[in-house]
């Protein structure tokens, strides 16, 4: 203990700049980050968050002074007396009454203090989370359908008042701005969470339940989203985006995708579509206007217009396209996505074909 | 008066009152208890108890040994294998992530990987070596010879020895259980899990289960009927509240896991459908029962810590800790909270949002308890005269850790916070926080204090030093920037991540954190290689602390005492005096030991042990006979069951011998010295 | 090395008591803690799984009624009143293991192993007037699962009464397994009064539509 330094103060001097780097607005940008809403829920979710924290902060620091205060009189005291003292000196068996007064008074001030914080944030979390549950505007909401499997996400746009407007798409979710949209959630296999941190905290997704959510977004631009509960093998890459656009922009994508899949113009592509009927993309995919009908993959109807493939695995180039096409193992192992064993030929006409579907 | 003549006058005045206290109590004079003085052979007594206790040599003595000592070092010794090879898991899935996209593991690997870093962690190493020290330590504390069941305590070791292997082996051979130490259904279903993996894992919950019930019925009951005389549960030590407290939740806690686990290998093995949706069962059901677990099994692993805490604070503050009554109820308190705040796992479930409020609220309730030991610590600190040596260096690492885990912990308790940071990253550094902060740095604080009692040498104080610097550091640096990770999006259990997600510095970060800590870890092994052999010799008390343990030699002998002692007060050694009495009339040609009262610890009869026996080895062989192939097929149950039976039939008409086996030894042992004047015991038949 | 020292003598103390004072009766609470918890989140699974039905029993896929078949009562109440009746020579035994009478305790335990026995029997009975099988959907499940765990209790203590049975007409009747007696004694009782609420559970609340 005589060779001792001071080697708490630098411990706290680190701690204080991490918990600094917290709050510096360059850690709060990102594309998939609770920090940086872009959605009324998330802001208030936000807002909560920064009262929790400094508050949280404020008791840290005060412990910590308390702890360091406590060891520093300790070292004070113990040059005041003698040198001599080691660790087998007597126990102070009986404290000074006013000393142990004033500590009981200081022990019970904190816990009414403990309690009187815990109440503040009960009822903050309390008003927040009543804010979260209810759109403020209920009319004419737009519901779309998630569905959660092993790993991907099957979107449906419902219409109640047209059977023929609904059409599905996968992992890319548009949204008009300023319009709170209505999730429906549910999932086949395993249970899956729905997450757009931008927007709003998670739902779970459980077999044999619907669970419904809103979101709002409130600037336009792209949001990422991932599946947040353990879901096997591929969890890691079952990601999807939302797109918030203006509303006028919006409709122009709906009326594109309620559409069925352009006929195939190039002869290359027009090549494609037949390798695609041929190979074994047709067992599971659908494109609308063709034969191909099965609901295993992801609907493949406007996939050239999609931004990534693979559940937000890759970005929807050609080459890329390519390599999950052909060997979609290496990518992503243990999707059930087969291997396609295709002539070189082959494979560049699918992908002419696959890209010309906008 | 002299200085040394007025000390022997108040000695001699407080004999006379314990005299007094004792002829007073009718019911000690009824049941013959009689306050005397004595010449006392000790070498004599020292050596009739150690031919009757000492464990013996060999591979036979291995086996059959039954001295709480002797298991819980196996239990600490194992359980801290099992605490390096979660960190080996650990350092290898920092690795994989430390850049976005990593190779180093695939997918399958990984998932194998996180799940056997948490199970191992939760069942194999934070629970058994938290009962594992309370077995070894509480005995002593208490002032008693061995724990209640001896025999019982044997077959816990080989439960749990047996469920690691089982899974360790699993896990080398490929089948290492990957649907997460929660095994959440559907996921670890039938239908989502084929193969034995997940089998494994139930499987494995079975025995660690048997052998922390089984410990926890030890503790509670040796705390209640084997308290030296004296020792109400006024004066029970902070460190045996928590063993007591936390062993008491095992006792409710565990039994929801069981059927989580029982309910999930029957509908993986026999078609049941307790969570099949299509067949009425409910996938939400098993979070219900597994968390109702799951939640108590954090404070657990965290109370036993506490009482570490406590030990080493009034060690080293040199004072006692403030506010006894408040920490002990924080305690139960504590405890009781600690059931009724599930639900704060399952906020993200479509559950009723009126229900989730009630469970905010309990959650953060929880941390009003917390806050007032922390609190009681540090107006400890405050009035006591520091000693900075490692186990309070220790426990000061575990203040700071500690309180900002807790600080998250409320965070987490607000329901739309926890939506946005359930199940990421910011979840991982909470409970790393609270989990390492709270219940390792403890832990190894603990063994700075208690390895010279354990193995009679001191661990270096300088590599004590590095050691704490090193896990201090390295800790902050791997766990801090998750909290970061989270809130920009990061979902738990994700085996890589895309570099445009921009996650990949912060991960940097904590991957060479992850270098640090494990070199701290390096630094205290090598420290305790190095004092096992060359470790300054620490004689009974180096720290001059306060509890029972220190009464005795370090290491202690079998027998742990060779006079119970009577206790005077909370803070047994330094409130007792030369001139206390001791316990006398103890048969020392047979594992003996006194049954105090619950409340009082007045005592209440005397009480043979059982010595060394081989049937818990085989009971817990039968039991893994039943379990083990059990994954394949159900009727190795039937079997398993026969077996047991037959082993337990062995058990029971075994003569338990109280003492050590006549066979061992050439003869029988000489018949052992009485202590003067004592009769001889008398018959059993008149006891009653 | 002597020295003189103050002590309490205990060598006079008795070496066994009964109830509170032992050990033994306190480890066995222990275990009957656990399992009383087990039961209990067992009963509240029982719940959980009966709210997510409109009908219980649920319809069977095979039945065209909304019902399916209710648990038939014969066996199941012939046994409660088996396993009430079981406590007396329990009792008997019980108390004469205080006494050190060791010919009422030979009686007493050895009608208890044949109560024992005819009351696993019967549950053999029970299992097939469920009228489902385990695998037929969660009721299934969960009912064979609560008849299933009592009837390992059954037969734990049972067994447990069948070793002392053998100890008390083989080897001697000494102090230790009197108290051990009674302490099977609290075990057999708890068997027999976790399986009221059980039985209610089980064979009642589905006939309360």
């Amino acid at each position: 203990m005589r060779r001792a330094r001071a080697p708490l103060c630098p411990t706290l001097a680190r701690l204080g700049a991490a918990l600094a780097c917290v709050s510096a607005a360059a850690c709060r940008r990102g594309m998939q980050s609770a920090l940086d809403p872009a959605g009324p829920q998330a802001r208030r979710i936000e807002n909560l968050w920064w009262l929790f924290f400094y508050v949280c902060a404020a008791v840290f620091v005060l412990v910590m002074v308390w702890t360091l205060a406590a060891v520093y009189r300790a070292r004070v005291r113990r040059r005041e007396t003698a040198t001599a003292l080691d660790v087998t000196d007597e126990p102070e068996l009986a404290p000074a009454p006013q000393t142990e007064r004033a500590l009981r008074n200081v022990v019970v001030g904190a816990t009414a203090l403990t309690v009187v914080i815990l109440f503040v944030f009960l009822v903050a979390s309390f008003v927040t989370g009543r804010a979260l549950w209810e759109p403020a505007d209920r009319t004419n909401q737009l519901t779309v359908e998630v569905t959660g499997q092993q790993w991907w996400w099957k979107v449906r746009y419902l219409d109640a008042a047209n059977a023929q407007n609904v059409f599905t798409t996968a992992n890319e979710i548009h949204i008009p701005t300023n319009t709170p949209v209505t999730f429906k959630l549910q999932a086949p296999d395993v249970i899956h969470s729905f997450w757009v941190p931008n927007l709003m905290g998670k739902k779970d997704l459980i077999p044999g339940q619907i669970a419904y959510l809103w979101l709002q977004a409130d600037r336009p631009g792209t949001y990422r989203g991932q599946c947040a509960e353990y879901c096997g093998m591929q969890h890691a890459h079952m990601a999807f985006y939302v797109v918030a656009e203006p509303p006028e922009q919006f409709a122009a994508w709906l009326t594109r995708q309620r559409m069925a899949a352009a006929q195939p113009a190039s002869a290359s592509a027009q090549r494609g579509q037949q390798v695609f009927m041929n190979a074994p993309c047709v067992m599971c995919h659908t494109i609308r206007g063709t034969q191909a009908g099965s609901g295993i993959g992801p609907d493949l109807t406007h996939v050239g217009s999609r931004t990534t493939i693979a559940a937000g695995t890759l970005p929807n180039e050609r080459g890329h396209l390519a390599n999950w096409v052909a060997d979609a193992q290496s990518v992503k192992p243990g999707s059930r996505m087969p291997p396609n064993s295709l002539s070189p030929e082959d494979l560049q006409a699918l992908l002419d074909y696959l890209q010309s579907l906008q | 008066m002299s200085a040394a003549e007025t000390e022997e006058a108040a000695r001699a005045a407080e004999a006379r009152r314990a005299e007094t206290e004792l002829a007073r109590n009718p019911d000690l004079a009824a049941r013959k208890v009689r306050a005397d003085r004595r010449e006392l052979d000790e070498a004599a007594d020292r050596r009739a108890l150690e031919r009757t206790w000492a464990s013996g040599r060999g591979l036979w003595a291995w086996l059959t040994t039954t001295n709480h000592k002797d298991i819980s070092a196996r239990y600490i010794i194992t359980a801290f294998v099992f605490f390096l090879l979660g960190g080996v898991e650990a350092a290898v899935m920092r690795l994989q992530l430390a850049r976005p996209e990593n190779g180093v593991l695939g997918p399958d690997l990984y998932n194998q990987v996180f799940t056997m870093h948490g199970t191992t962690m939760m069942f194999l190493f934070a629970v058994p070596i938290m009962e594992g020290i309370g077995l070894y330590l509480v005995p002593l504390m208490i002032g008693t010879r061995n724990v209640a069941f001896p025999r019982m305590n044997a077959y816990g070791y080989f439960a749990y020895l047996f469920g690691g292997l089982f899974l360790y082996v699993s896990f080398f051979l490929h089948t290492g259980p990957d649907a997460g130490w929660f095994a959440y259904v559907p996921l670890s279903g039938p239908g989502y899990s084929p193969g034995k993996r997940v089998d494994v894992w139930a499987q494995m919950i079975t025995f660690t289960e048997i052998a922390a019930l089984v410990g926890a019925i030890e503790i509670v009951v040796t705390v209640f009927k084997q308290r030296a005389p004296g020792m109400t549960l006024n004066r029970v030590p902070l460190f045996v509240w928590t063993q007591v407290i936390s062993s008491f939740m095992i006792i409710f806690g565990m039994p929801a896991v069981m059927l989580a686990s029982s309910f999930l290998a029957s509908d993986r093995l026999i078609d049941t459908h307790f969570f099949n949706p299509a067949e009425g069962g409910d996938a939400l059901l098993y979070q219900h029962v597994f968390w109702f677990f799951g939640h108590p099994e954090v404070y657990i692993i965290f109370l036993p810590a506490l009482g570490f805490v406590s030990a080493i604070v009034a060690a080293f503050a040199r004072r006692k800790v403030f506010g006894y009554t408040a920490m002990v109820l924080s305690l139960i308190a504590t405890a009781f909270l600690g059931f009724g705040l599930w639900v704060h796992h399952m906020f993200a479930t479509p559950l009723p949002q009126l229900g989730q409020s009630f469970f905010t609220g309990a959650s953060m309730m929880i941390a009003i308890p917390s806050g007032v030991q922390i609190f009681c610590w540090l107006a400890t600190l405050w009035g006591g005269k520091l000693r900075l040596k490692t186990p309070l260096l220790f426990v000061l690492g575990f203040v700071a850790i500690f309180t900002l885990g807790g600080l998250t912990g409320v965070m987490l308790a607000a329901v739309p916070l926890d939506l946005q940071v359930h199940d990421t990253y910011f979840v991982v550094a909470h409970f790393h926080y609270v989990l390492i902060g709270g219940a390792v740095f403890p832990l190894f604080g603990a063994f700075y204090y208690w390895a010279p009692k354990f193995m009679g040498r001191m661990l270096s104080e300088r590599a004590g030093r590095w050691n704490f610097w090193l896990m201090f550091v390295g800790f902050n640096l791997v766990f801090f920037p998750m909290h970061q990770l989270g809130l920009k999006g990061m979902p738990r259990r994700v085996y890589t991540y895309l570099p445009e997600t921009g996650w990949g510095d912060l991960n940097l970060l904590a991957s060479l954190g992850a270098l640090l800590l494990t070199a701290g870890v390096a630094v205290f092994l090598g420290n305790y290689l190095w004092a096992r052999r060359a470790g300054e010799v620490a004689g009974d008390n180096p720290w001059h602390a306060p509890g029972l343990e220190w009464a005795t030699a370090s290491p202690p002998p079998a027998y742990n005492f060779v006079y119970l002692p009577t206790v005077q007060g909370r803070y047994a050694v330094w409130e007792s005096d030369a001139d206390a009495p001791v316990v006398v009339g103890l048969k020392t040609d047979c594992r003996e030991v006194l049954v105090t009262h619950v409340l009082d610890a007045a005592p209440g009869h005397r009480y043979q042990l059982p010595g060394p026996s081989i049937w818990p080895l085989l009971v817990a062989l039968a039991t893994a006979a039943a379990f083990a192939p059990g994954i394949f097929t159900p009727w190795a149950f039937a079997v398993g069951a026969v077996l047991a039976f037959l082993a337990l039939f062995g058990w029971f008409w075994s003569d338990p011998k109280s003492g050590n086996e006549p066979g061992r030894a050439a003869q029988p042992a000489p018949p052992a010295p009485q202590l003067e004047p004592t009769p001889r015991a008398r018959p059993l038949e008149e006891g009653a | 090395m002597s020295a003189s020292r103050n002590v309490i003598d205990v060598s006079e103390m008795p070496t066994h008591t009964f109830d509170v004072g032992e050990p033994v009766w306190w480890g066995n609470w222990g275990l009957l803690a656990i399992e009383t918890t087990m039961f209990g989140i067992l009963v509240a699974t029982y719940f959980y799984l009966r709210q997510r039905y409109q009908f219980w029993p649920p319809p069977l896929h095979t039945s065209p009624h909304p019902f399916g078949p209710l648990p038939e009562l014969p066996a199941a109440t012939a046994n409660v009143v088996l396993l009430l009746l079981g406590c007396i020579p329990m009792f008997v035994a019980d108390r004469a293991a205080r006494r050190g009478d060791r010919r009422a305790v030979r009686v007493g335990l050895a009608l208890c192993l044949l109560f024992g026995a005819v009351s696993m029997t019967l549950r053999g009975f029970e299992f097939a007037a469920v009228k489902f099988r385990w695998d037929a959907n969660a009721y299934g499940s969960v009912v064979w699962f609560t008849l299933g765990m009592h009837a390992l209790h059954l037969l734990t203590v049972t067994l447990e009464v069948f070793l002392l049975t053998l100890w008390v007409f083989l080897r001697p009747f000494d102090m230790k397994h009197r108290v051990d007696i009674t302490v099977v004694a609290v075990y057999w009782y708890w068997v027999v009064a976790v399986w009221l609420p059980l039985y209610a559970m089980v064979y009642f609340t589905p006939r309360l539509q």
